[in-house]
């Protein structure tokens, strides 16, 4: 926000907005990093700490809409204004979105401690959860320094959590075929792995969000996908 | 902001399309002077048939100025002297053969304060014809004030009075009055200069809807310093700063991603 309004009272509103919006965006992304954290190293604690976090992000999404509501109902913003306000309403949604998808992966991390199952598959769904956890820091830089380029980058990256999930999808499968006891387990990892990559669906979402506030358009190309798990019957 | 979309900042031409497919008025390169001082710098601009154009702008702009250019308001100003062209379907409304009167009846004007003559409501609306000899007889004087009271939105709420004074009528019926003035008389296109600026909410609101009906059959050209107005009753909306046309394009692409610096900076109420 490079440029003052004339009523000041008005950047302040603005400036209020973003505030809640970042602090939203920075405590989601911290609750994403540590369900990524605790899946591999199963600390009970730490899940339990992320499953009670989860309030604190609905209380500051719900301020962000109120805010958000308040502007357009009071200031009635224009162009930049509009598209920032717009953009902060539905960006807030999908950071509080995505904290629900954390929440679950810690239930659902929780569980496994309880099934005590070890014959695991060959996946690495943590580092599939990295690489979205890098998308989503990245995600926030770009919000904050209002870097279109950025965005569209991370939207296209969004392919290679697609391929991930779409390969670990295969194999959980296939093992729950091999390993009839191993079923109650693996549902919770392909649920995990779905999870995850709906996080990075929404972090690209976020990206578009991002490119639209920059540029006043939406992009109008296709966003590659590559999720092909609900297309196809594994062998 | 990384405003890679503002790369003409430096340019002094007017961003946008300042053209019209189907243009009714047409101004090129007008400069208006006042004495030494340059109120309108430039400008070139059409304005459509039954389209409605707002011009918007901080108070000072040219925006009414470069208005009353359009049927030649300013010849009233001894100071004031218009360069450049402004034509109405192609004919030079500036040249020396053109009798102001009937122009003025093909352009007419609607005031930010509404200005009914110390008449009747009908004699008000029934002076433009008699004067341009458009009627011919009293019943058919009848029927185009009747018309054009009807066209104004008002003809429901005077129509057992025509003979009080226009002047007892409210602030917004007078303006609505004026209107039907204007259009008594079968304009090409009005031009209004603040209209809503004295009314209330609610009589701001009838006069909108108006210029919404008659954007139909007119072109209508309004100044207004209200934004809200100008993105509520206006398909084209063109922007002054300083006497020069900064910017022209569709009002909902003005209002939600303007291409100039200086008209994001006006419509966002930011210091520019």
């Amino acid at each position: 926000m490079e440029q003052n309004h004339i009523s000041s009272s008005f950047d302040k509103e603005l400036n209020k907005l973003n505030n809640n919006l970042l602090k939203l965006g920075n405590t989601a992304l911290d609750q994403f990093e540590k369900c990524i954290n605790n899946f591999g190293t199963q600390n009970l604690d730490e899940i339990k700490t992320v499953i009670n976090t989860d309030k604190i992000l609905d209380d500051l999404d719900d301020k962000v809409q109120k805010s958000g509501f308040e502007i357009i109902a009071l200031r009635a913003p224009q162009a930049a204004d509009l598209r920032r306000v717009i953009v902060a309403l539905k960006i807030a949604t999908i950071f509080e979105r995505i904290g629900d998808y954390s929440r679950n992966i810690s239930n659902r991390t929780k569980l496994l401690i309880d099934l005590k199952y070890t014959d695991l598959p060959g996946v690495n769904i943590g580092k599939m959860g990295q690489k979205t956890q890098t998308m989503f820091e990245d995600v926030l830089d770009a919000y904050i320094n209002e870097d279109d380029n950025l965005a569209v980058k991370i939207r296209n990256s969004d392919i290679k959590i697609d391929k991930m999930h779409t390969e670990y999808y295969l194999e959980i499968i296939s093992h729950m075929q091999r390993k009839k006891n191993f079923a109650p387990t693996g549902t919770h990892l392909l649920f995990i792995a779905k999870n995850i990559e709906r996080v990075a669906d929404y972090v690209t979402d976020v990206a578009e969000q991002i490119y639209f506030l920059v540029n006043g358009h939406v992009l109008s190309d296709h966003r590659p996908k590559a999720d092909k798990t609900s297309l196809k019957i594994p062998n | 902001m990384n405003n890679n979309r503002n790369d003409f900042r430096s340019l002094e031409l007017t961003v946008g399309d300042v053209f019209s497919k189907d243009a009714r008025l047409k101004a090129r390169n007008v400069n208006v002077f006042y004495g030494e001082n340059k109120a309108i710098d430039n400008v070139t601009i059409d304005i459509g048939s039954k389209e409605v154009i707002s011009f918007i702008g901080p108070s000072g702009c040219g925006k009414s100025t470069f208005l009353r250019c359009f049927n030649r308001m300013n010849d009233t100003i001894d100071s004031c002297l218009v360069q450049g062209e402004i034509t109405i379907d192609d004919e030079n409304i500036y040249n020396k053969k053109i009798d102001v009167v009937p122009l003025r009846a093909r352009i007419g004007m609607v005031f930010q304060k509404p200005n009914p003559f110390p008449k009747s409501i009908y004699d008000n609306v029934a002076y433009g014809p008699r004067i341009h000899g458009l009627s011919e007889n009293k019943e058919h004087l009848d029927y185009i004030v009747e018309e054009s009271l009807k066209r104004a939105g008002l003809w429901n709420e005077v129509s057992d009075r025509l003979q009080s004074p226009g002047t007892g009528l409210s602030g917004g019926q007078q303006q609505r009055l004026c209107i039907a003035r204007t259009i008594a008389v079968s304009p090409e296109v009005i031009l209004m200069d603040e209209p809503c600026s004295a009314l209330d909410p609610i009589a701001t609101a009838k006069i909108e809807e108006l210029i919404h009906e008659l954007g139909n059959d007119y072109s209508i050209v309004i100044v207004t310093h209200s934004m809200q107005q100008a993105a509520r009753v206006s398909k084209r909306t063109a922007y002054f700063h300083l006497g020069k046309l900064i910017e022209v394009g569709r009002t909902k692409d003005i209002f939600t991603r303007p291409q100039h610096n200086k008209t994001e900076a006006y419509i966002s109420g930011k210091i520019g």
